[in-house]
């Protein structure tokens, strides 16, 4: 209630946006802003319209604003490609001043140095979580802490990865004991994947894949992300998220708004509703990734995931947070990674 | 006179085949061009990236040995897959021409085409269900069978082989089944009676005639198998890697679109040599 | 006696091959009576994805988008390819080959990268996306398998007939239509029923050219596969696939091609 007398206070303030826009966000698929209650409560108080374009990589989100200039109002971009979207000119600075609850965001993570690239805040702190593996309860007595388990004999045919060159890089630096931003030993990383490859039955692309595998008993355990996680087990699934001793990937989600809109209010708008504590928590409940809105997180239930699991600090102590990968860097991973699965 | 004819005739062959081909100029041979334009490039021209002419993705095919693996791999998969189609296929759309007669015929042949009105993705994962250990496969297996098996064909390449086979079955029926329906029963019948056995009829007249028929479904077959992705990667798992897979995730994943696009014609000119090599040979054994 | 034994042989074959044709269909339909989100066995009945289904405005939209856009593709891919066909197959002419020949790349190539390039160039010239660069796209895509299927047909064409009917004194137009047309049907109609399906199926087209909110059955699946896909997809493809076959053995039952041969 109180939310709404906010955006008609908002409203009033900017007379043009009393005209009913329709704003056309770019996001993966089912990734919250594209819920219909979201969009619906959105519209109710704002006026304006939501539509929604999906993309399926990172790459192919910065091409669609490198080929589409003007189509989006507001896109979602990892905070390890911010820079190079800033840099290349694809998105703008943020008025602060129109994000009413960036407030609530705590400095830490409104100062990332990525999110904040060009020295203006070009993304606006969304969402975190982990990229790190989750195991089918029923295979295991006690759950494992360790990354060891992937390489663990008696899981044999029984492991999945997802089928992406970084992430498996990435993945076994963390298992090899290296800093997954600067990867010294790519060697030992190489060796560490060889030696994974037997084990795994199928790599996995996307949630979808990974639940029907895990539901039909094909994986024991397999990598995945937290938000992902928290929604399988809310949809029943026999699967439990571990952040191991050795570490996890972390990922910060900020929400930016192209150079070429032009909608940028109601795109501010959109931004505010969407780290406002009261959309956080309801989206929350079927499943979501850590909010960056520390009011949010805060608002959530005890037993919520992302407050038992992602709220330790001892977790969090543990988690590598991504930052840019270079071009160079890219394509080695790359060829390591393709070279691997062209021998099996 | 004749040249009044001729350029009538030409006027025909004209107004025939300029819609087909300027609509396949605008949509596909241009683009295709543009592409290959863009794989002698180092970086796709899009806003103010930086780019130069090199031949470096071309180069990279051959500097390691992955992609030659994985092209000589998709290619036994395209022979194989083709095959077995043509050995299956044939057979049926030979009972489909000679020996079902009448309305029946029009039914079961509209309903070779009508599984793939449906989508492909769709049609994948449900082989995923069949094929998958405790799936449908093996239930059905051990409902008929007095004694217990296990099957587990899935992230196999048997698996592989069966989506591609049913993803392209229908084109060999349907270009084979078009084919024996135009040979005359007469020549069978009259062969027949001049003593021909059933091998000589088959070898020496339902093949040879029906060959146009045979090659077209071959070509639609192998030539879209070899470039295949989706089957592979969803039913083959750990061993679905095949030349296909790499362009598809140099074009959905990493976004390098002039390698993606060098390696595409790379497999282009590959499949287009076989077939010119293979041409003189079929039509050789056609006459 | 062998002869009718062949012939069982053989009508049992083709039972065995259109029950594998058909067993992803029909475990399709399956699981679209299946409650398990995640198409776990063993069965359990549920209209559940049925009732979801009518509910969900998005699906029920982009299905009927796209069987539009395939009925125009279908309409569009099958004349001009047919003709293509006629004049490949009548004529001689310099360059023929090369025509034939230039059939393959869009077969070969994944349509992964016809339909980027596509993109890229419907961009350049400033075509834009929209319904009709849609169709553009896939009427381009369904052409060459027209094209190849109607000449597989027409390959067995007997022009000793054609002939037959000029001596008789018929002009080229009723040669056309009384002989030529009826011969080629069946490859007509087959080529037809292939444009339908390769529209049907197409993703990377639509995806790449369709405006954002209007998009067609396999866009909406491919791309909610990040998240998911629940049965409902095979709801709609079932209620697709029994109307497609209630229509097409139909209009079998009334029409006449392939010939009483």
């Amino acid at each position: 209630m109180k939310k709404q007398f906010l955006m008609a206070t908002t409203i009033a303030v900017f007379g043009t946006a009393a005209a009913a826009d329709e704003i056309r966000v770019l996001n993966w698929q089912g990734y919250g802003t594209d819920l219909d209650w979201a969009v619906g409560a959105f519209a109710q108080a704002s006026g304006h319209t939501v539509v929604h374009e999906y993309f399926n990589s990172e790459q192919e989100m910065l091409t669609k604003l490198r080929t589409n200039p003007g189509a989006y109002d507001v896109v979602l971009i990892n905070a390890a490609f911010t820079p190079q979207a800033q840099e290349e000119g694809l998105i703008g600075p943020i008025d602060v001043t129109l994000i009413e609850n960036l407030s609530d965001v705590p400095p830490d993570i409104a100062g990332n140095p990525d999110l904040n690239a060009g020295g203006a805040l070009h993304g606006v702190p969304w969402t975190w979580g982990l990229t790190s593996f989750a195991v089918n309860t029923g295979e295991f007595d006690q759950t494992p802490d360790s990354i060891e388990v992937f390489w663990d004999k008696a899981h044999e045919g029984k492991v999945s990865i997802r089928d992406d060159a970084l992430e498996a890089v990435q993945f076994a630096a963390i298992a090899t004991g290296q800093d997954i931003n600067n990867i010294s030993d790519l060697d030992a990383v190489q060796a560490k994947l060889a030696e994974l490859m037997p084990q795994i039955k199928t790599y996995w692309g996307s949630e979808n894949d990974w639940n029907q595998f895990m539901a039909a008993g094909d994986l024991d355990v397999a990598t995945f992300w937290s938000g992902s996680a928290s929604r399988s087990m809310a949809a029943g699934l026999p699967v439990q998220f571990v952040v191991p001793k050795e570490g996890a990937i972390g990922w910060l989600d900020g929400l930016s708004i192209p150079t070429s809109s032009t909608k940028k209010e109601a795109a501010h708008q959109f931004i505010d509703w969407m780290i406002d504590p009261e959309f956080y928590v309801k989206w929350a409940a079927d499943g979501a990734p850590a909010s960056a809105n520390a009011k949010a997180a805060a608002a959530l239930p005890d037993e919520a995931f992302n407050k038992r699991i992602l709220g330790d600090p001892e977790v969090v102590a543990r988690v590598q947070f991504q930052r840019p990968v270079s071009e160079e860097n890219r394509k080695k991973y790359l060829e390591l990674w393709q070279g691997l699965k062209a021998a099996q | 006179m004749s040249n009044v004819l001729a350029n009538q005739e030409r006027l025909k062959i004209f107004g025939l085949l300029s819609p087909a081909y300027l609509w396949l100029t605008v949509a596909i041979f241009l683009p295709l061009s543009a592409m290959l334009y863009f794989s002698f490039l180092s970086d796709v021209p899009f806003g103010d990236a930086e780019w130069t002419y090199t031949a470096n993705n071309y180069r990279a095919f051959f500097q390691t040995s992955t992609y030659a693996t994985l092209l000589w791999k998709s290619l036994k998969l395209g022979l194989m897959v083709t095959c077995i189609s043509l050995l299956v296929g044939f057979p049926c759309a030979y009972v489909l021409a000679k020996a079902i007669k009448g309305r029946s015929r029009e039914a079961l042949f509209l309903l070779v085409i009508l599984p793939f009105w449906s989508n492909s993705l769709v049609r994948i994962f449900s082989w995923a269900i069949v094929l998958r250990g405790n799936g449908v496969l093996e239930l059905g297996l051990n409902a008929i069978l007095p004694f217990e098996v296990d099957v587990n064909l899935m992230f196999t390449t048997p698996a592989i082989v069966i989506g591609l086979v049913h993803s392209y079955l229908p084109y060999v029926i349907l270009t084979s089944y078009l084919a024996l329906q135009a040979i005359d029963d007469n020549l069978i019948d009259a062969a027949r009676s001049m003593g021909a056995n059933k091998l000589t009829i088959l070898w020496r007249i339902i093949l040879p005639l029906s060959l146009p028929g045979l090659l077209a479904g071959a070509v639609l077959i192998f030539v879209p198998v070899v470039g295949s992705f989706m089957e592979p990667r969803i039913l083959g798992g750990r061993v679905g890697t095949y030349f296909g897979t790499v362009i598809e995730d140099q074009f959905v994943a990493v976004f390098n679109w002039p390698l993606g696009a060098a390696l595409s014609f790379i497999l282009l000119a590959v499949v287009l040599l076989i077939l010119a090599v293979a041409s003189p040979v079929l039509k050789r054994a056609q006459t | 006696m062998s002869g009718r034994f062949l012939t069982l042989l053989g009508k049992t074959w083709l039972g065995l091959i259109l029950f594998f044709l058909y067993a992803p269909i029909i475990v399709m339909a399956f699981m679209s009576f299946n409650a398990s989100q995640y198409y776990q066995l063993p069965f359990e009945f549920s209209l559940k994805w049925y009732q979801d289904l009518a509910g969900n405005d998005e699906i029920i939209a982009a299905a009927t988008r796209s069987v539009l856009i395939a009925l125009v593709t279908t309409v569009i891919a099958t004349i001009l390819g047919t003709a293509a066909s006629v004049a490949l197959f009548r004529f001689e002419f310099r360059g023929k080959r090369f025509l034939q020949v230039m059939l393959f790349p869009p077969i070969a190539i994944p349509w992964l990268i016809t339909g980027t390039a596509m993109l890229i160039f419907f961009f350049g010239v400033g075509l834009g996306r929209g319904t009709p660069s849609v169709i553009i796209g896939h009427v381009a895509l369904a052409l060459p398998y027209v094209i190849v299927v109607v000449s597989a047909r027409l390959a067995t064409f007997d022009a000793t007939l054609e002939e037959a009917a000029r001596s008789l004194g018929a002009d080229a137009w009723t040669v056309t239509r009384r002989v030529t047309l009826p011969w080629i049907s069946s490859g007509v109609i087959a080529g037809a029923l292939f444009a339908f399906a390769v529209s049907f199926d197409q993703f990377v087209v639509s995806y790449f050219l369709s405006e954002p909110g209007d998009s067609t059955l396999p866009v909406l699946i491919y791309t909610s596969i990040r998240k998911g896909f629940t049965p409902e997809i095979n709801a709609i493809s079932t209620i697709i696939i029994v109307v497609s076959m209630a229509v097409m053995l139909f209009a079998a039952r009334f029409s006449n091609f392939g010939g009483e041969r």
